[in-house]
């Protein structure tokens, strides 16, 4: 049987493929685009993969310190240590930060923990020179993405901090990397104010006694307990927002990356979009063309049927090919993005069965044309 | 009914457009057209050839009267199928002044295009295609593309294609009408062996009168009527 879709694109050929080729690079920014969003939900889980812990204790009515500032007290954690059902807990700091690197300043989120504590956020596999923190003050264990190396001196606010090791993997939500400092470097950094600050406080009488803030509580919960009543039961009594694991994950997908997502997913709509009403467009064109054609095959008696089968077939190749372009495309250039891109095979699927239904769509123009040909157009009365 | 009849028409009529656009085309025709003959239809240019043409085709649907394709009754004041294309492909074979060949496909899929749609298996229409290329004299060229080909070669083709179908009517418009002089003849006289070997009903609008000698009957369209001349 004769493949009429075939034998019509075999005709244009190169045309046909230079189609395809702007559509799927196109597809392959969608694909991009997704892969930038899963990056960031892998990113923002980095932290919390990292840290392990079951609940996290904030500054009341606050989301915590990944969606705004949390400030608590870190006696807590002694307070905390009394419950029957706590594990391990520890105080923990989270800061954005800059740091000077020959002309450029880098952005990081350091993260402060207590280097005798039981809870690490530092990963050991994801650590690839050096050791984690050993000493109280002016050490500091950087992400690779810093492009810091071991020894390294890096100036925070008034010391100099040493590289003792290399992290590989380790960023925020927002792609910037982590860097890890001791609780009290990390709290002499964010909450001691300048000497000056400090002069002019004393003369109006205010004492600083700031100097034990953190901005989280984090603590493992004792297997026999449950998740969820003890952090019901830690809020009420403690005057804190209790977060389970799962509801700390919700806060940073639902609240920090939920813009961003939306964001992308827009884009994604407009260039589907986009992609349908090109697809559809030279589908368009191409069935114009064919119309002296396609009126002849009408008239010598060729049903609608094999036309219209012609024509769905090539919007259907068109988009097929255009997702094959788009995926090659996006693996190309995926890991030319600052920002973390990782492309998920379900996520191709979805764009597969989308490009499906879209070229169904677009061949639509084209079948109507087919539908309404006149079949003696062709020779002109 | 004669079972040597190939088309009759009684009482037939086709107007276009109403009131202002109003154009009355054939009025009231009446004719018999046997299988084997090769009839010419001449008549001025917007006379209604071809708009008659198409009725017998069943492409252009008449305002009423009946029609006969063989024994089998098409219309009478309607068509009496849904599926008038089905009678098209496997009853007529059209030909054109240009040869409307389908540029992407080779001439063996040209040919083999409307038998495969109505069911015949491929290697039997690749033969039939083969047999008629070597009657044509173009059996070197069933792997060519059209634009290939020279307008001659082409018409042939067409008229090839025409017969794919083993049609009881060949409806052709002005068919030698791009052709000089020479070759014009040749395919007049080759629609006349194929009338007379295949036993096919054969209607060509022509315009040229050197061409009638070839023909068995001459048929007019003079002020609506259809008339027969010869
Ligand atoms: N679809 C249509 N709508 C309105 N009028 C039409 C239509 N088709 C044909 N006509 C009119 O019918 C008349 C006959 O047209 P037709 O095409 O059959 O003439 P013809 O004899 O084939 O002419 P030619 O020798 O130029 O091909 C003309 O006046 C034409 O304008
Ligand atoms: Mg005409």
């Amino acid at each position: 049987m004769i493949h009429l879709a075939k034998e019509d694109i075999r005709h244009t050929l190169g045309k046909f493929t230079v189609t395809a080729m702007g559509v799927g690079m196109l597809l392959g920014i969608v694909l991009i685009m997704i892969g930038v969003y899963r990056g960031m939900i892998a990113d923002a889980e980095v932290l919390l993969k990292d840290l392990d812990v079951d609940l996290w204790i904030v500054q009341e009515g606050t989301l915590g310190p990944f969606a705004e500032a949390s400030r608590i007290h870190e006696d807590l954690k002694y307070t905390l240590k009394g419950y029957d059902a706590i594990e391990k807990c520890e105080a923990i700091t989270f800061q954005n930060i800059q740091m000077p690197k020959a002309e450029k300043q880098i952005s990081a989120l350091a993260i402060g923990y207590d280097i005798y504590g039981a809870i690490n956020p530092i990963n050991p596999h994801r650590l690839i020179a050096g050791r984690v923190l050993k000493s109280e003050h002016y050490e500091i264990v950087v992400s690779d993405k810093t492009l810091f190396k071991l020894g390294d001196k890096i100036k925070l606010g008034r010391n100099f901090y040493t590289v003792v090791g290399v992290t590989h993997g380790t960023v925020n939500s927002g792609g910037d990397p982590l860097v890890y400092l001791s609780l009290k470097d990390a709290q002499e950094l964010q909450f001691t104010y300048s000497n000056k600050r400090v002069q002019t406080d004393r003369a109006r009488g205010i004492i600083n006694r700031d100097g034990h803030l953190v901005n989280a509580i984090v603590a493992t919960v004792k297997p026999t307990y449950t998740l969820n009543s003890v952090a019901g039961e830690l809020e009420k009594w403690l005057h804190k927002s209790v977060y389970t694991r799962a509801k700390q994950k919700e806060v940073l997908t639902k609240f920090v990356v939920e813009k961003a997502s939306k964001q992308i997913g827009l884009f994604t709509v407009i260039l589907v979009g986009v992609s349908t009403i090109i697809i559809a467009l030279i589908i368009y064109t191409m069935t114009l063309e064919k119309m002296k054609e396609i009126s002849i095959m009408k008239l010598i008696g060729l049903p609608n049927f094999t036309i219209v089968k012609m024509i769905v077939e090539e919007t259907l190749l068109l988009g097929v090919m255009a997702f094959v372009f788009g995926n090659i495309f996006s693996h190309l250039i995926y890991d030319k993005f600052p920002k973390h891109v990782q492309l998920e095979a379900s996520d191709a699927l979805m764009l597969f069965i989308i490009v499906v239904i879209a070229s169904i769509f677009a061949s639509f123009i084209g079948v109507k044309k087919v539908i309404s040909a006149d079949p003696t157009a062709a020779i002109g009365g | 009914m004669s079972t040597n009849q190939a088309i009759k028409v009684e009482n037939l009529n086709k107007s276009f457009g109403r009131g202002d656009t109003f154009v009355d085309v054939i009025h009231d025709a009446s004719f018999t057209i046997n299988k084997g003959e090769l009839v010419a239809l001449i008549a001025p240019s917007g006379a209604g050839k071809t708009t008659l043409l198409m009725m017998l085709g069943c492409v252009n649907e008449p305002n009423s009267g009946t029609i006969y394709l063989g024994d089998e009754k098409v219309y009478e004041n309607r068509w009496l199928t849904k599926e008038t294309r089905k009678i098209r492909r496997e009853k007529i074979g059209f030909i054109f002044q240009a040869h409307y060949l389908i540029p992407f496909l080779n001439i063996m899929d040209n040919l083999t295009l409307l038998p495969q749609t109505n069911g015949v298996d491929t290697k039997e229409s690749q033969a039939k295609a083969r047999e008629l290329l070597h009657y044509f004299d173009i059996a070197d060229k069933e792997s060519v593309m059209p634009s290939q080909l020279s307008g001659g070669q082409n018409q042939r083709v067409a008229i090839a294609r025409a017969l794919m179908n083993n049609p009881e009517i060949i409806l052709a418009d002005e068919p030698t009408a791009a052709l000089d002089m020479s070759r014009s003849t040749a395919v007049v006289k080759m629609l006349k062996k194929i009338a007379v070997e295949q036993d096919v009903a054969i209607v060509m609008v022509t315009h040229d009168d050197r061409m009638l000698e070839y023909c068995d009957r001459i048929m007019k369209i003079e002020d609506k009527k259809v008339v027969f001349e010869k």
